[in-house]
């Protein structure tokens, strides 16, 4: 219906007022024209008093609007017939009415009584206007039509019989009484749903879009000048001084104490903090929380009345006063006899205070504390008793020498020892007897004696000061000859020696028939070639083949005093001053492959064994150290080592022990030499 | 380039970026050091020590992360406000402007911990894991006198004494107390609720020395979160148990409430007028009821008590309650009275004291035990016995009712021992601690042998054990012994043997020397016990075997084993101290009663 006028609307340009569009639409929906304006009117009484309170002039107006209105509908209507055609009796009732003026009543009335929405274009048959009702009450007609003529009352039914028709008709509901036409109207479906929607306040129209976005029909782009010229006020920008005024009085009044306010409302100091445990499963903050170490717990000294062992003797008391201020002890125990007689704990609060100190001042960290036995920190060695044999006692003692024994050396077949001593004797033993065979007098602090390797040539070389002497031992009666005639030259082709240095001089030493070679430097060790191929110094491989220096070997200890290799070639063990012994294995690494601290005091010698997986380190802490050190021709297998025995015996002298050891070539016997001029023999 | 050099540009990183000092800290913040310490008191913050400290050694080192934390800790605004607050009293003040300082008065900003505890202990078990401290804390405060110099206000010890008061009337109700221990500096009380072991020190009941040197500030911060946390504490408790909290007086009494020894007399002489036999915590728990709608508090006290039996099942617990089950105890007017009623009823005891309010009066025919603590007593009743003190302690310790002779009054005590040490552990045990676990046992239905005839047998230590005579250390020891022996008599046996062995192989002639020594050897063998005698020879083998198996141990490793040998060496040492004194004690008593 609404579309319909407003399609009219559309047609006639010439009225382009939106309100006009608003009370036309209005009248489509109250199907009366004078209501259009404000609120819909549902029932009678609304509108009667809706007219009263009207004033005349408005009403004048919209009725002279209407008016012009219906004329314009009605030159129109020729147009638009084609289309209102389609809507049947509706438009042919509307076309009836314009057509002519010969209209009966009757006929009008038929057709407002089958749609009051024809009025629209027919307007309203009673002409009387916006007048009370009350005027007609006595008369017998309703008012006048167009043409003047008296509309007749129509007989109205008694309320029993309004009230029985109501109950019979179901759409009662829908029927409203206009009193100006004097007739009833029965409002259609989408009139109804139009009421609801008002009644509620929306818009009336169910595609009306109250939140449309706004469509700004000023053009501001093209606008050079403000719509206003009048500059801003000052009220825009300046604070209110009224209300300031009024602020200060409140402020005043509040602060004589004119006006009191309400207390806060005393809360429980206390509540449940935690509420339901299992909801409160928030993460602490920051870092981690690390709860203090609790206090220790009291033991029995702490009792008001220990055992009586607990209590310290006075001397103890004493004692204490001696020690340092922090070894000594905190607390000392007391007994009491009763508790009555117990005093008040002098230090009750200088400890609460300490722990208050200690827990914001004190540093924490997490530490592991592990708790096992010391003993399963001990690596796990395989059974001594399956790497035997092994030297554990003392089976001899070569006595003799009477100055500290410095280097001993056994020949090649094992028969027989050669020592040198401080006293500058040199002496050979034998083996198994312990019977000193040849002594020789050099007079001067023996460093090192050598035998040399070859067992067919029984020469020893003795060092000592600048000295280096080769002896014949004459040990072997068919090469003695032949030993002596090596010996006698007197050129320096005969044995090789390792470190000879060019400022050598060979010279016959007559009295044991030897020789006698003259460093300018003193010599601190000789050495008979061996087949190797390595000659190793304390931290430098050499090759000696080809002179050149392949390796250095990096111990990591203080001061080297001694090297042996072991008779594979490919390990070294070192022995250091700082009583460390290295096992390097060459082919890994130039670090050693294990450190091993046994001893207290400086090594003095490390060996190997020729045949059995030994070696030992002797040091000046008297003690010697047997070693397993089992080399495996699997190179993926490293060596195992095994500390096997510690060997006692010697004694200190003027703070040196044991100054050499040596293995036995072919049994697992050891020899050491002491400081305190003996040598002692140890077989397994 | 020096060590830490860092080029410019270059942002800070690793422990100079992750650590800073405690001074660059309070810069950092901007406050004061006080306020600083204040802060981290209450949030429990504290040094960490980082690895490498980067400005020397001698510094205190927070974590950044740390004072970020307390830097977005609302708290440290409030302290912020509340300076700025006091700056401006002391201006009106100073300015003579009266009206002004007046109205500021009234407008003093507070804080509270509140949300503090529940962020520090996110769990109510949290909580009661760290409130041994507390506990101390606010029991000595509530033994100390108010000091005005410092601070100290009346106030403070009057919350202090409620607080702990109203914990004690807790684990007492509960029967969740388990061990006490009177020490020299005061009674170590240990309780456990929800499972968790909470130690507490109460002074003696006596005036507490104060000295000068200490700064009551820091111990006056650390007792306001104490005080709070332990509010919140109690009042879950008591509201598990359904109480209370606050425990809300009679109105008639909160006339007296400000002093709380008035309080405390007005319970007892209400206790008297009800003719019940509670103590004061008790009552106080009593008065609660008061609130509840029924009138009879006698009743609802029950029906709190059926609640609580209900709730708990925990063994321990029934067995502390029944303790003292049936048994009244009174009081002589020289014995700690509060220490002994909070534990007599914590173990199910009835207790009566002599003095105002008492329930019974001390000629009360149901009387067991009387407790008095003076030389002589002049007047007994036959029916009762009189001891000291000390027995109820280590009747609750040993949770069995030791026989009172040697407790009686006059008689001197035998030892009181720590329930905190474990004996077996530290490798010593008291006499006394023996004749208690026979004791135990015997209240068990278990008769064991009596001690004294202590075997030197060896062999049997296992047995000796199984019959429990000498305890898990001695056989330990014994069998330590004994095992140490058998090797050295293997290794020996095996010596003789290889080397018989070598001279089989080497048949070769022997010295005269060689001889001697193989006769010695022989000699040795025949008479092996006197080899073993040889003191300097096992001490030289056990110390070579020591050795070797040293020689062998990486670095890390022989250090740590070192360090732990150095603290068994310890602990060896003062047990053995111990053992000699009590040697010396004995060889002392037998030349005087000769």
């Amino acid at each position: 219906m609404k579309k319909e006028g407003r399609k009219k609307l559309k047609d006639e340009d010439l009225k382009p007022v939106e309100k006009e569009d608003v009370v036309n639409g209005k009248e489509a929906l109250s199907g009366s024209e004078d209501d259009g304006v404000e609120s819909p009117v549902v029932s009678d009484d609304d509108y009667g008093s809706f007219s009263e309170g009207d004033d005349s002039s408005r009403n004048s107006d919209s009725e002279s609007e209407s008016g012009s209105e219906q004329s314009e509908f009605s030159e129109d209507e020729d147009d638009e017939n084609p289309i209102n055609e389609g809507e049947g009796d509706l438009s042919d009732g509307v076309d009836d009415h314009s057509e002519g003026d010969q209209s009966a009543s009757e006929d009008s009335r038929e057709v407002v009584d089958e749609s009051d929405s024809s009025e629209d274009e027919v307007g309203p048959r009673n002409t009387i206007g916006d007048v009370p009702l009350e005027w007609y009450k006595e008369e017998e007609h309703i008012g006048y039509d167009v043409a003047g003529k008296k509309i007749k009352k129509k007989e109205r039914l008694d309320k029993l019989d309004s009230f029985l028709a109501r109950t019979d008709d179901s759409n009662s509901w829908r029927k409203i009484t206009d009193d100006i036409e004097d007739e009833e109207v029965e409002l259609t479906k989408e009139e109804t749903k139009l009421i609801r929607r008002l009644l509620k306040g929306h818009a009336p129209h169910a595609d009306f879009d109250p939140h449309a976005p706004y469509v700004d029909w000023f053009s501001w782009d093209g606008a050079k000048h403000p719509l206003s010229n009048a500059p801003e006020p000052k009220r825009r920008f300046i604070p209110s001084k009224w209300e300031s005024k009024k602020v200060v009085k409140y402020i005043r009044a509040i602060r004589k104490g004119l006006i009191t306010f309400d207390k806060p409302k005393e809360q429980p100091r206390f509540y449940n903090l935690w509420g339901d445990e299992s909801s409160s499963n928030e993460k602490g903050h920051g870092l981690s929380y690390i709860p203090a170490p609790k206090t220790k717990l009291p033991g029995h000294d702490e009792s008001y009345n220990p055992s009586l062992e607990y209590i310290p003797t006075q001397e103890e008391i004493s004692g204490y006063q001696l020690m340092f201020e922090e070894d000594r002890p905190k607390f000392i125990p007391k007994r009491f006899t009763s508790l009555r007689s117990v005093p008040a704990y002098e230090k009750s609060v200088r400890e609460t205070f300490d722990r208050c100190l200690d827990l914001y001042l004190c540093p924490r960290a997490r530490k592991k504390r592990i708790n096992i036995d010391p003993e399963s920190l001990k690596p796990k060695l395989p059974s001594r008793k399956d790497l035997k044999p092994y030297p554990t006692t003392c089976y001899l003692e070569y006595k003799g020498h009477k100055g500290p024994v410095s280097s001993i050396c056994t020949d090649t077949s094992g028969q027989y020892i050669a020592s040198g001593s401080h006293d500058g004797s040199v002496r050979i033993w034998e083996v198994e007897s312990g019977r000193c065979i040849k002594i020789w007098e050099l007079g001067e602090p023996v460093k090192h004696v050598a035998w040399n390797p070859l067992p067919e040539l029984p020469i020893l070389a003795v060092s000592m000061g600048h000295d280096v002497f080769l002896l014949n031992t004459g040990l072997e009666k068919e090469e003695d000859k032949m030993i002596s005639d090596l010996l006698h030259v007197e050129t320096p082709t005969s044995p090789d020696e390792s470190e000879t240095a060019v400022s050598v001089s060979w010279s016959q030493y007559d009295k044991y028939d030897g020789i006698r070679i003259t460093h300018f430097k003193s010599v601190s060790s000789v050495e008979w070639h061996r087949k190797g191929d390595y000659f190793s110094t304390n931290v430098r491989v050499y090759d000696l083949v080809k002179k050149k220096f392949i390796k250095k070997l990096e111990a990591g200890v203080r001061e080297i005093s001694s090297v042996s290799i072991h008779p594979g070639g490919d390990n070294v063990i070192v022995g250091s001053k700082d009583g460390k012994l290295c096992w390097f294995d060459m082919d890994l690494s130039s670090k050693p492959y294990k450190v091993l601290r046994s001893h207290n005091k400086d090594i003095t010698n490390v060996a190997f064994h020729r045949n059995y997986p030994l070696f030992a380190s002797c040091s000046d802490d008297s003690t010697a150290y047997v070693f397993h050190g089992m080399v495996y021709s699997d190179l993926n297998q490293n060596p195992l080592i095994v500390p096997l025995e510690i060997l006692h015996g010697h004694r200190d002298t003027n703070g040196r022990g044991v100054l050499d050891c040596k293995f036995h070539p072919r049994q697992p016997w050891l020899f050491t030499a002491g400081a305190d001029s003996v040598i002692k023999l140890f077989c397994h | 380039m020096p060590k830490h050099y860092r080029p410019p540009g270059k942002k800070k990183e690793g422990n100079a970026a992750r650590y800073i000092t405690r001074s660059q800290a309070v810069k950092y913040l901007q406050v004061s050091l006080s306020v600083f310490r204040r802060l981290c008191i209450f949030k429990g913050v504290f040094p960490r020590d980082p690895k490498k400290k980067v400005k020397g050694n001698h510094h205190t080192y927070y974590h950044m992360k740390d004072i970020l934390f307390l830097k977005h800790e609302p708290l440290l605004d409030k302290f912020r406000e509340m300076r700025a607050y006091e700056k401006k009293v002391k201006k009106a003040m100073s300015k003579k402007n009266k009206d002004l300082a007046e109205r500021l008065l009234t407008r003093k900003p507070s804080y509270t911990l509140d949300m503090l505890i529940r962020e520090r202990y996110p769990k109510f078990i949290d909580a009661l894991r760290d409130l041994d401290d507390g506990l101390t804390m606010v029991h000595l405060f509530a033994a100390l006198p108010a000091i005005e110099r410092e601070n100290i206000q009346a106030e403070r010890i009057h919350n202090c004494r409620g607080l702990s008061l109203e914990w004690q009337a807790y684990v007492s109700r509960t029967h969740k107390l388990r061990k006490a221990f009177i020490s020299v500096k005061g009674i170590y009380y240990q309780a456990e609720v929800e499972g968790q072991k909470i130690t507490w020190l109460t002074p003696h009941a006596l005036q507490q020395v104060m000295p000068q040197d200490v700064d009551y500030k820091i111990m006056l911060t650390f007792l306001e979160f104490y005080e709070t946390l332990l509010g919140f504490v109690n009042l879950r408790l008591y509201n598990s148990i359904n109480l209370k909290y606050p425990p809300i007086l009679d109105p008639r009494l909160k006339a007296l409430a400000a002093d709380l020894y008035a309080l405390t007399r007005y319970v007892d002489a209400k206790d008297k007028k009800d003719g019940g036999n509670h103590e004061e915590s008790e009552l106080r728990l009593a008065q609660l009821q008061d609130q509840l709608p029924a009138n009879e508090p006698g009743a609802l006290m029950h029906l709190v008590e059926n609640t609580a039996d209900e709730n708990e099942d925990d063994e321990e617990t029934t067995a502390c309650k029944t303790l003292f089950k049936d048994i009244t105890f009174f009081l002589s007017r020289e014995v700690p009275r509060e220490s002994l009623l909070f534990v007599i009823t914590a173990f199910g005891g009835v207790v009566s004291w002599e003095g105002d309010g008492a329930p019974f009066e001390e000629s009360n025919q149901s009387i067991n035990y009387q407790i008095v603590d003076r030389p002589t007593q002049s007047h007994r009743f036959i029916s009762r016995d009189y001891i000291q003190p000390q027995w109820v302690f280590d009747c609750i310790n040993a949770r069995v009712i030791l026989p009172t002779e040697e407790y009686m009054v006059g008689k001197v005590l035998p030892p009181h021992l720590s329930p905190f040490v474990d004996n077996e552990a530290e490798g010593y045990v008291p006499e006394y601690a023996e004749t208690i676990k026979r004791l135990q046992a015997a209240a068990r239905k278990e008769i064991l042998p009596m001690p004294g005839g202590e075997q030197d047998d060896l062999d049997n230590a296992q047995n000796l054990l199984a019959e429990g005579i000498i305890d898990r250390a001695k056989a330990k020891e014994a069998a330590e012994r004994k095992r140490k022996m058998e090797v050295f008599q293997a290794q020996y046996h095996e010596e003789l043997k290889a080397e018989l062995e070598g001279k089989t192989d080497t048949s070769t002639p022997t010295t005269p020397k060689e001889s001697k020594k193989k006769k010695k050897k022989e000699k040795n063998v025949d008479d092996e016990e006197e080899e073993i005698e040889d003191d300097g020879n096992l001490k030289q083998f056990a110390d070579d075997n020591d050795n070797m198996s040293k020689v062998a141990m990486s670095r890390k490793k022989r250090r740590l084993y070192e360090a732990m040998k150095i603290s068994q060496e310890r602990k060896k040492a003062s047990v053995d101290t111990l053992k000699t004194r009590k040697k010396n004690i004995q060889k002392s008593k037998k030349t005087t009663s000769d």
